[in-house]
């Protein structure tokens, strides 16, 4: 019994099949605008939300200050590009190629955008920063073992060099560090990255790298380390940058307050379990000998009295305890008068504990407590998948949230900058924002000026110009400078967070579905209950009162709906946990019945539907320039460099006395040998109009350009205009395809978003969408009103809200189901009922159709169960039924639902699509961007985790 | 058969010795972490 509660039997081989399956899903987005190795800040923060875009630092093998800051998609991304990579290397085979000393990845999947590193003295090669310096901490601290430990099943590292000190933070300290009697502190951080034995080997071995640090303890599961050292010998910064430079990139851990009723809930359930288990088991072997001696008929009145108390004895106790949370929700659902599935199911276990025990001490009839025992014990698992389902998608959930930014950069009054989580900043206090940074707070630009990306807010796809006297917001992306500013909001007073408590509000208005098993279970009460009264009028017709009460007894304990318990969560596991190997977190069995039945499917736009970042979309002029643009804007992390970059590989040249000019553009001397210097410039036709003439044949390619909504950069060569580039946000590939399927579906599809007006009904058209089904520049207040406004039209079917930003969180809250998409900004992850750990919205197909396939399965499930309920019911009431009959069926019929289950084919990856590698690649071929399999680091390692929970978890382990 | 008589309370009271013994378990927490343990033990063995 214990056996069937630890369904981790065989996590290890299965994590290494995960991590290959994760690596087949890479996408546009990881990849937007970083094929060129740095500052792609400005791309990833469109869609990456506000805690990303960094990509310049990653691009510098993560050698500045605050790595973390990125988004979690990125981390996705990486997790599987690497991973993919290495899986590909492998089967390639060649044993001559050069491979990385740490990870084995080969030298031809070497992630493109970190520089290159060159042979060690002893003749070894890295592929990524990250893995040499984990190497060396490896070497450094005598755990080499590792490589024994981690086998073939190693991945690229990620370190991010930081030196963690705002966890040294006083704020920090008091409120997430616990000071035992013996003076150790005792802490729990959440580390990324985190997957495998060989992860938690090497972190358990912490003590002897990090001697502060007196004992280190995994939680897998959760993705979590419980550290215990002595802050006088190490601080706190210290051990976490050891953890760092061992590949797990450390974030604290938020959500204690949780923890404790948590545990009391688990720890409860696995007692009941134990304890139903060992009645059950015991109890059954006294039935057996009931039952032996009622066949052989060998047995004296006294041995069967002594056996029928003992079965008492042994049953009521324990099985009573058990089925405490039956009794509870059935009276609850009873006061509430809503319907419960608890509600038969209590009934069925009080009719049998009681009518068993009045036999007993009648010393006739029939004591049911083998079958009600094998009922609590069964109910009690289904219940215990449930809940692991549940927790693993809300612990992934929470780990998302915990790699946001809370760390500022304070400056005293000298102006010196420190690193402080977000909650030891007093208002009118100055902070700095670095470029490619997140805004941790509201405030007001004091020195200097910038652009701004505001996507995470409004939808807005375009960067703004910031300067002195202007308003940050908090969740804003620093594209360009660093800025300083003065703090005028903090925390929920920030417009991010009044938009995430109205979320708050929203998803507590939202009306649960009904539940098709509770629809299900009502009738079947009432059915249950009468059959149970004209069975007892009926024998009492015809002389026979107390055999009535016999058999309506009988009626009520076989039919009780163990199988019809069953049916739902078990179709609802084997969906949710191959959903999660597909790269799609569902949060409850409610957001697949809403996803079932055809609906309004609203999409957002940025990001989205899009890939969030600006691209090159057309070219008019000399196309020889546009090598040499993107070698100009090698250094900025402007969204327009970015785009010339993945527009065209940098030429091999370096300019001179480069100078950029914010809003405007950037101008560079390209010294010729043997040739007059040539002055090469980039920018917007208004700054450029100051440096350089356009000649008259490329006017109509800048009207038509601008005419079709995109934005413009012009690249002048010796003060004239040789190129006009057309920038644009463009649709992803798979979009228009996925859209259309969705309509075949039987959904509607509607375009949501705050960008502007024409640009979304542009995006429309690509899409094959009616003008009137697309919306722009609505605000994100107002996108909730339309969701509510469609809920309330929209009689039959879901509406269903798909997007990313912040300004989506409200609206996916208001949603009958909201999916949250790949990088998405942490108030719309927890708004969600699914997120989605791919971009685009190629996956809300899988899901639509995997959700209809699933409650077929359901359905199929009930309808055997009502079967199997319908023929025993039958047999009871007529008296017919024997209870060794009642005791082989019961079972039988849980078995059958669980092999319905199983069979099912919802979630299931499309047979001709098992091997996608060859797939992946193509794509990456095509898409400059995604070719960095790079870099994107977060949390690749909570849904790895979660995912891998989820398919330990799955049924196929049950016993 | 009067051997049922000793044997059943017999066995019952190892039976209830092991619920006591998983109890305590329960409680004292040592059932909290159901992933990490399996994976723990594949690792343990490579201390020096």
């Amino acid at each position: 019994m214990i056996a069937a509660m630890t369904p981790g039997g065989e996590p290890r081989v299965r994590a290494a099949g995960l991590e290959r399956m994760l690596g087949a899903g890479d996408g546009g987005r990881d990849g937007d605008g970083d094929g060129d190795g740095d500052g792609d800040g400005g791309s990833d923060g469109d869609g990456d939300g506000g805690r990303d875009g960094d990509g310049g630092r990653d691009g510098d093998g993560g050698s500045d200050g605050d790595g973390d800051v990125r988004g979690l998609g990125t981390e996705v991304g990486r997790g599987r590009g690497k991973g993919k990579g290495r899986g590909e290397g492998r089967e390639g085979g060649a044993s001559d190629e050069l491979r990385c000393a740490h990870c084995g990845l080969s030298a031809l999947e070497r992630p493109t955008d970190e520089p290159e590193l060159p042979r060690t003295e002893d003749d070894r090669w890295y592929c990524c920063a990250g893995c040499q310096t984990v190497a060396e901490a490896l070497r450094a601290g005598g755990l080499e073992q590792w490589y024994d430990v981690a086998g073939a099943d190693r991945a690229p590292a990620r370190t991010t060099g930081r030196k963690y000190e705002e966890l040294d933070d006083p704020t920090f300290t008091a409120r997430r560090v616990t000071t035992s009697e013996d003076g150790l502190a005792h802490t729990q951080l959440y580390l990324e990255d985190l997957r495998c034995t060989a992860c938690v080997w090497l972190v358990e071995r912490l003590p002897t790298i990090e001697p502060g640090v007196v004992e280190a303890r995994v939680d897998l599961g959760r993705g979590l380390a419980e550290v215990a050292f002595d802050p006088r010998r190490a601080p706190l910064s210290r051990i976490a940058a050891a953890l760092d430079r061992l590949g797990h990139p450390v974030h604290p851990y938020l959500q204690v307050d949780r923890d404790a009723q948590r545990r009391r809930e688990d720890r409860s359930l696995l007692l009941r379990i134990g304890l139903a288990g060992a009645a059950a088991g015991n109890v059954m072997l006294l039935a057996a000998a009931l039952y032996a001696g009622w066949l052989g008929g060998a047995m004296t009145a006294t041995e069967t009295t002594f056996l029928r108390w003992t079965s008492m004895i042994v049953a009521l106790p324990m099985l009573g305890y058990a089925a405490i949370p039956f009794f509870r929700t059935a009276l609850a659902s009873l006061r509430s008068r809503r319907l419960h599935l608890d509600l038969p199911i209590a009934l069925g276990i009080a009719a049998g504990l009681v009518g068993g025990a009045v036999n007993v001490l009648r010393g006739r009839g029939e004591i049911y407590f083998d079958s009600v025992g094998m009922l609590v014990f069964l109910l009690l698992i289904a219940r215990f998948i449930q809940a692991r389902h549940q927790r693993k998608a809300s612990v992934a959930a929470e780990m998302l949230l915990a790699l946001t930014p809370r760390r500022a950069r304070l400056l005293d009054d000298a102006g010196r900058a420190s690193e402080v989580p977000v909650e030891a900043v007093q208002l009118g206090q100055r902070f700095e924002v670095l470029p490619g940074e997140t805004v941790p707070l509201d405030g007001v630009l004091e020195e200097g000026s910038t652009t701004i990306d505001r996507s995470l807010l409004t939808g807005e796809s375009r960067p703004a110009q910031a300067n002195v006297g202007d308003e940050l917001f908090a969740g804003t992306l620093n594209l360009s400078a660093a800025v300083r500013l003065r703090a005028t909001a903090a925390g929920e007073a920030t417009r991010v967070g009044q938009l995430v408590a109205r979320v708050a509000e929203l998803a507590r208005r939202r009306a649960p579905v009904e539940r098709l098993v509770d629809r299900v279970a009502g009738k079947f009460v009432a059915v249950v209950t009468s059959a149970a009264a004209l069975t007892i009028g009926g024998w009492a017709l015809a002389g026979q009162l107390g055999a009535g009460v016999e058999h309506a007894m009988a009626l009520l304990v076989v039919t009780c709906p163990c199988a019809l318990a069953l049916a739902t969560p078990l179709a609802v596991s084997v969906a949710l946990s191959r959903a999660a190997r597909r790269g799609l977190l569902i949060k409850g069995a409610d957001a697949l019945e809403a996803l079932a039945h055809p609906g309004v499917i609203v999409l957002d736009k940025t990001g989205t539907v899009t890939l969030g970042a600006h691209r090159v979309v057309s070219w008019a002029g000399d196309p020889s320039a546009a090598a040499l643009a993107s070698a100009l804007e090698r250094q900025s992390r402007h969204p327009v460099a970015q785009a010339l970059r993945s527009h065209a590989a940098p030429a091999d040249v370096t300019f001179e006395d480069v100078r950029e000019t914010l809003g405007g553009g950037v101008l560079g001397t390209l010294a010729r040998p043997g040739g007059a210097p040539t002055q090469l410039a980039v920018g917007s036709p208004r700054w450029i109009a100051a440096h350089a003439a356009l000649p008259a044949e490329l006017e109509p390619a800048l009207a038509a350009a601008r005419a079709r909504g995109e934005s413009v950069a012009l690249v002048a060569v010796d003060k004239t205009v040789v190129a006009v580039a057309g920038l644009a946000d463009p649709l992803r590939d798979d979009a228009r395809a996925a859209v259309q399927q969705l309509r075949a579906l039987g959904w509607d599809v509607e375009l949501l978003s705050g960008d502007d007006e024409l640009a979304v009904r542009r995006a429309g058209q690509a899409l094959g969408l009616d003008e009137a089904r697309c919306r722009g520049g609505v605000l994100p207040e107002d996108k909730a009103a339309r969701i509510e406004e469609l809920r309330a039209r929209t009689r039959h079917g879901a509406v269903v809200m798909v997007g990313d930003g912040v300004n989506d969180a409200a609206a996916l809250a208001a949603a009958t189901c909201g999916v949250a998409t790949h990088g998405s900004a942490e108030a719309s992850i927890e708004a969600a009922d699914v997120y989605a750990s791919q971009p685009g919205v190629a996956h809300l197909v899988t899901l639509v159709e995997g959700a209809r396939a699933t409650l077929r399965t359901i359905h199929r499930n009930l309808r055997l169960s009502l079967l199997y309920n319908l023929s025993v019911g039958v047999l009871a009431v007529t008296g017919v039924l024997h209870p060794l009959l009642a005791a082989v069926l019961m079972p039988l019929s849980s078995l059958t639902v669980l092999l319905s289950s199983v069979r099912s084919r919802a979630m299931l990856p499309p047979a001709t699509k098992v091997r996608t590698a060859p797939a992946a690649r193509a794509r990456r071929d095509a898409d400059p961007g995604a070719a960095d399999p790079s870099h994107r680091p977060l949390v690749a390692a909570a849904s790895a985790a979660a995912r891998e929970s989820l398919a330990a978890a799955a049924p196929e382990g049950l016993p | 058969m009067n051997i049922l008589y000793l044997l059943i309370p017999l066995a019952l009271t190892i039976a209830g010795g092991a619920v006591l013994a998983f109890t305590w378990s329960v409680r004292s927490g040592q059932l909290d972490d159901l992933d990490t343990p399996p994976r723990r033990m594949l690792a343990e063995d490579r201390d020096r």
